[in-house]
């Protein structure tokens, strides 16, 4: 065994390497899913899209502000939110890259918990977007309780994402760049992941939870899971959230009430802190998504720090009354 | 006139020897694959659990020792009965077949010419290692499994040389990335690598004292081929032990000229052209270079029933006795350190295991800090002193238990971490955590801060906040939450520890329960 040469040993790494480089090769080429999964609304012979495309002008030319749908299965809610919307199309449009953000904060507990967003909603956001004719859907969020990979089976939402013809996509360590905030008060710099401030359009889909410092985590509050290293920001968190909102821009939230955690959030584990609510609520201003929200559990959009701040900083509006509100 | 054609043929071996050889090396690469293929599933506990510690288990003399020490004699430590009823039959295959670390030293071995000449006396070495490796374990102590070949390439693969590679992976993907031109590239090799580095590269202390060991074996190689194999190794020695009395052993014939040829092949230097070429059945690891290399084909490998003869290089009595009192006195020391480092210090150990269970079942193999999604299992350097040195501690401000998570106690091949369910880890109070009050953002500076609140994993969270509100400097109250520990609804998780902002010393710390 003592003529193991050189050339040998590189012989043997090339053919390691090459078999690495094959096993990673075949598993690309694994058929991935081109048409949209289809499902119940969809009409044989046809797509839905043409009738969901003339809703808006039927609806007349200004959708709403907010669409707040009560009542129904997560993926009923999610529809009927959108169209009132005006209709996914609205924000995605054919051949864009989609990125859905829940809260996947943890890898503790199932979605009946109510610490991890809903995962029959964020399918439904994939089946949608993908009907819109999005190019590539990928949803991801980088929790701080376990690893992702655990969080993603966990929640549930893999599997139904997955299902939906969706990715979910581990956030790498490596693709959190460095970026100048620029306005900012109090986040001035952060590393936030490349692949979000890529994307054609960002779909923010928080879950309504009880958090202690910032009395709720809802919209604004979840695009805190785009950065790398967070505690920082809890010395001036609603200013912080802010600076980050004001440089995110989600295109559309979503925040998902059909479980609410009213305590021990944001990890929960207690059903008798989770309560039915059957909500969903769709704004493309995530001030406005977030202000309603707070009123589920009884707060005033104003109780919130990061909502005056963001009001303060022109991200959207919180005043309930000027708002136009569709419940559907 | 006859042997001359035969001689000229022989030189490059008889095709049917040479086919041992390469079978041989065959077998041994394949096992190194098994070995690192096992080695890769380790990493949140999530491959085939029973399998996973197979390695460790074949290993007769870790499963021995852990039987002595831990008075107790686990069913699946019988795997390494295959390995005993082997070496009865075919002597010291496993080393030159089958352990990993012995195909590692093949491929790093040279073949530069020796000017050095190890001391044949120096073959008792690992005879005398291997005494005071029981005699160690009958006083309960496992410390000197350190330098178990399998714990050993476990343990520096789990801590130094696949973090290393995991680390600059990263980092350099970090690098690459930040070219905007190179990014489609560092993404898609990204994608290539990922499922062999996991998510979340962890750091380990004290991570270059394994390599630092490894690489000390493999430059011995320069002294002698399998310097460890034939001088330092312990498990080779009670192999060798065996050996003596097993079945199939190496032999010379008559048709021996004498030649020489099969001297510089083995690696063990175990032929010894003054006693007619015969060797010692308890250096030989049938690695069967020597019946492929005779050009005689005078190597034969025979049945025998009666045990070899005992070599002059084996241990004396006064040698063994001196080893005997050496390894006593040491443990009493070692007992006594370790006993004042726990007062000061303290040690955390993994859910379900406690000071006494892992000092006398953990064979440092390092599976469970591979492991561990979060790094949190690491190398007990001087927490429980000499005699715990790198048994696994929880360092919270490097990683967490995670409440999702009980893989160490699936990987562990000894159960010196019992294997839990998810809802009975969640129930193990690993230790209490404790506000530092001076240090403490709410309490010490009037900062609002409740990340160990948030952090919290239990329902009911184990950090209550206490509503205050304080003068402020311009006559506005500040409203201010200062936490405290529920003590009784604690586990002692550490992602407070891990996560409070404070930087240096957490403000809020895991103390162990005592």
């Amino acid at each position: 065994m003592t003529d193991f040469s050189r050339r040998d040993f590189l012989r043997w790494l090339a053919a390691g390497l090459g078999w690495v480089a094959g096993s990673a090769l075949l598993r690309s080429c694994r058929p991935q899913p081109t048409k949209p999964v289809t499902f119940p609304e969809m009409t044989p012979g046809g797509t839905a899209t043409p009738a969901q495309a003339s809703a808006p002008t039927e609806r007349g030319p200004q959708p709403p502000d907010v669409a707040v749908a009560r009542g129904g299965e997560p993926e009923d809610l999610v529809r009927r939110a959108l169209q009132a919307l005006g209709g996914i199309e609205r924000f995605v449009r054919p051949g864009q890259d989609v990125i859905i953000k829940p809260n996947i904060c943890v890898a503790y507990h199932r979605y009946e918990y109510a610490a991890t967003t809903n995962p029959w909603l964020v399918a439904a956001l994939v089946r949608l977007c993908r009907q819109a004719g999005a190019r590539r859907v990928r949803v991801m969020d980088h929790p701080f309780g376990g690893t992702p990979e655990a969080a993603y089976a966990v929640s549930g939402i893999q599997e139904q994402v997955e299902a939906a013809g969706g990715e979910m996509e581990v956030m790498a360590p490596f693709k959190f760049v460095e970026v100048e905030l620029s306005g900012a008060r109090a986040l001035k710099r952060c590393a936030i992941y490349d692949e979000v401030l890529k994307a054609d359009v960002l779909i923010n889909v928080p879950i309504a939870k009880h958090h202690s410092l910032a009395r709720l985590t809802l919209g604004m509050k979840n695009l805190m899971g785009v950065l790398w290293d967070r505690p920082v920001l809890h010395r001036n968190l609603g200013q912080c959230l802010a600076d980050l909102a004001s440089h995110i821009r989600p295109a559309l939230t979503v925040v998902d009430a059909i479980r609410i955690l009213v305590a021990n959030g944001p990890t929960g584990g207690d059903l008798a802190d989770v309560r039915r609510v059957d909500t969903v609520i769709a704004s493309q201003d995530i001030v406005a998504a977030d202000s309603y929200a707070a009123t589920l559990f009884g707060l005033q959009p104003d109780d919130l720090d990061y909502v005056r701040a963001g009001v303060a900083r022109g991200l959207g509006q919180s005043d309930l009354r000027k708002l136009r509100i569709a419940i559907v | 006139m006859a042997t001359l054609p035969r001689l000229k043929r022989g030189h490059r071996g008889s095709r049917p020897q040479r086919y041992w050889v390469a079978t041989r090396r065959f077998v041994q690469y394949l096992a190194l694959f098994g070995f690192l293929a096992l080695f890769l599933r380790l990493p949140g506990g999530d491959g085939p659990a029973p399998i996973l510690g197979v390695p460790m288990r074949l290993d007769p003399l870790a499963m021995a020792a852990h039987a002595l020490a831990a008075r107790t004699l686990l069913a699946s430590s019988l795997v390494s009965l295959g390995v005993i009823v082997l070496t009865l039959l075919v002597g010291r295959a496993w080393c030159g077949w089958l352990c990993p670390l012995g195909t590692v030293l093949d491929l790093f071995s040279s073949r530069a010419r020796r000017t050095v000449r190890v001391p044949e006396s120096w073959r008792a070495v690992k005879h005398l290692l291997l005494e005071a490796i029981f005699v160690s374990s009958l006083c309960a102590a496992l410390v000197l499994l350190v330098l178990d070949p399998i714990s050993l390439l476990t343990r520096t693969l789990a801590t130094s040389l696949w973090p290393a590679l995991e680390q600059g992976i990263t980092t350099a993907e970090r690098a690459l990335y930040r070219l905007p031109a190179l990014r489609p590239l560092v993404s898609a090799l990204d994608g290539l690598l990922r499922p062999l580095i996991g998510s979340s590269p962890a750091y380990f202390r004290g991570a270059l004292v394994p390599v630092g060991l490894l690489g000390g074996l493999l430059a011995l190689n320069a002294f002698a081929p399998r310097f460890w194999c034939r001088y330092l190794c312990p498990l080779g020695a009670l192999l060798g032990l065996l050996s003596r009395v097993g079945l199939v052993r190496r032999e010379v014939d008559e048709r021996c000229t004498a030649c020489d040829a099969c001297v510089p092949l083995c690696p063990t230097g175990t032929i010894r052209p003054d006693k007619h070429y015969a060797s010692d059945p308890a250096e030989c690891t049938m690695c069967l270079e020597c019946l492929s290399g005779c050009p005689q084909q005078a190597v034969v490998f025979r049945p025998h029933w009666r045990p070899a003869r005992p070599q002059e290089y084996d241990p004396r009595r006064r040698a063994f006795l001196a080893t005997l009192a050496a390894t006593v006195l040491g443990v009493v020391l070692l007992r006594g350190e370790r006993a004042i480092r726990r007062r000061l210090s303290g040690p955390i150990r993994p859910p379900g295991a406690d000071e006494e269970r892992i000092l006398s079942r953990c064979l440092r193999c390092g599976a469970c800090s591979r492991a561990c999604p979060t790094g949190a299992i690491q190398p007990a350097l001087g927490e429980s002193g000499w005699e715990g040195v790198w048994t696994p501690v929880l360092v919270f401000r490097i990683g967490y238990c995670a409440y999702s998570c009980n893989a160490c106690g699936q990987v562990c091949p000894v159960q010196a971490i019992p294997s839990l369910s998810l809802e009975e880890k969640r129930e193990q109070v690993l230790g209490w955590a404790d506000i530092d009050r001076e240090r403490c953002l709410p309490w010490a500076e009037g900062i609002p801060c409740i990340v160990c609140e948030e952090m919290c994993p239990v329902p009911q969270k184990a950090v209550a906040l206490e509503r205050v509100e304080l003068p402020g400097e311009n006559g506005a109250p500040i409203l201010l939450q200062r936490p405290h520990v529920v003590r009784k609804r604690c586990i002692g998780c550490g992602i407070c520890e891990y996560q409070c902002p404070v930087s240096g010393p957490a403000a809020i710390r895991v103390y162990s329960r005592g």
